[in-house]
């Protein structure tokens, strides 16, 4: 056998500096995203972040059953309505009182694109001081797979099901991030499972601009009960929508958008869909909507990226 | 200031030094991770993405999933680069 060096061991790693808070028992399906993400989190920032969410997929593991808890985290369960309102209440008591500490509001897209996203959008208006982590499952995963903002075209879910009427999804998904950029807070970012260590810098940068105001991550984990993979290739699915641009690594700071990372020759949309089950029954044509769909918001990326350096503000001829 | 101290207590209900709720969740897995300690190349790989992060270093050479808890997800399998990894159908290991 050879000598095994540690410096083998992945750089990600060294951004695991906390313990995972989590007991090892908790209730997430095998091969769960968000499992993943909930304990790379607090290694990464600290245990001593203050969680706050809705009701969720994370939530019972997060809030814990009759008087014992899963984690040693602190949490503070809301309403789907108000998330980010109640994060703001919290983040603004901390500073009164003088305490310095994190508060991370964390929910699913449905809290964050659909119900709760007034609350965010007004919280990332007024630039309150915390971190907001939108997990994107693609949909209602806990309360039995139902369709939200951010599922794609053609998904098949318990409101969109394959059927006479129905092929799934008929409209296309809205894009959330580009949305909170676009408020133009101090941070704003997509990340992935697949790519650890950006999501790692990326949470670092996140607890950074937070001393300047709002903070919102958009992170892709996949759900391999809703969707219909094999749970061993959650990070594959990862992998396959960053390599076909399906779901794009950037960042902004103050709306300043930036590639984290790009991909030389992206992978057409099916090298995804493939392994997932609710894009099965989908046909040339709408696999061909759906390709136009990523190209369309990659293509919108790209644009939003340069413009940065190339866009003159107009000059007045007055002065 | 610190502030680890002020949410140690918050009530009897969130006690950090009470034991922690904690499942079984090893009886869940119908396969078994089989690390080949001479293929592992120490990587560690399989330990950042295992969601629930029981790939345990051991003595500095290798990977080993805690069985307690592994839910058999495959995801160390499919991810190490040298694949050291093979699932076992759990059936083999019962007496
Ligand atoms: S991924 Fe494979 S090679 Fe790397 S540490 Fe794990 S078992 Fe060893
Ligand atoms: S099979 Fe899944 S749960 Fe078990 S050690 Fe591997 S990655 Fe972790």
């Amino acid at each position: 056998m050879t000598q095994k060096k540690k410096d083998n061991l992945t750089k990600v790693m060294d951004y695991l500096k906390h313990e995972d808070p989590f007991s090892k028992g908790v209730a997430f399906c095998p091969g769960c995203g968000l499992e993943l993400l909930i304990r790379f989190i607090p290694q990464v920032l600290g245990n001593d972040i203050v969680i706050t969410g809705t009701p969720s997929c994370s939530a019972p593991v997060l809030l814990g059953q009759n008087n014992q808890t899963w984690h040693k985290l602190s949490y503070f369960g809301t309403l789907m309505t108000g998330a980010a309102a109640n994060a703001t209440g919290l983040a603004r008591y901390y500073r009164k009182a003088g305490i310095e500490n994190t508060v991370v509001c964390f929910n699913g897209d449905g809290t964050a694109a659909d119900i709760g996203f007034g609350n965010l959008s007004g919280a990332a208006e007024r630039n309150e001081p915390f971190i907001y982590i939108c997990y994107d499952n693609e949909g209602y995963m806990n309360t039995g797979i139902q369709k939200s903002g951010t599922t794609p075209f053609g998904a098949t879910t318990t409101t969109t099901p394959l059927g006479s009427a129905s092929k799934g999804k008929n409209l296309r998904r809205m894009n959330l991030a580009l949305k909170m950029a676009m408020h133009k807070i101090p941070y704003a970012a997509t990340a992935t499972l697949s790519d650890l260590d950006d999501l790692a810098k990326k949470l670092l940068k996140a607890k950074e601009a937070k001393k300047r105001g709002f903070a919102f991550l958009h992170v892709f984990a996949p759900c391999t009960t809703g969707w219909g993979f094999a749970p061993e290739n959650t990070i594959e699915v990862c992998r396959r929508a960053v390599k076909t641009n399906y779901f794009p690594l950037w960042e902004a700071v103050n709306g300043k958008i930036r590639m984290t990372k790009t991909v030389k020759k992206p992978k057409p949309v099916t090298t995804y869909t493939e392994l997932i089950k609710k894009f099965a029954h989908l046909s040339e044509e709408d696999l061909q909507i759906l390709q136009d769909d990523v190209d369309y918001e990659y293509c919108m990326l790209g644009g939003l990226s340069v413009l940065e350096g190339e866009c003159q503000l107009p000059v007045s001829s007055e002065d | 200031m610190s502030s680890n101290k002020y949410f140690k207590h918050e009530g009897p209900w969130s006690d950090a030094n009470d034991p922690l709720m904690c499942s079984d969740t090893g009886d869940w897995r119908t396969k078994r991770p089989i690390v080949d300690k001479d293929k592992c190349i120490f990587c560690g790989f399989c330990a950042i993405y295992c969601p629930i992060q029981v790939m345990e270093m051991i003595e500095e050479s290798y990977f080993s999933p805690d069985l307690g808890f592994c839910k058999g997800c495959g995801i160390c399998a499919k991810e190490c680069p040298k694949n050291a990894i093979s699932m076992m159908p759990e059936g083999d290991f019962k007496k």
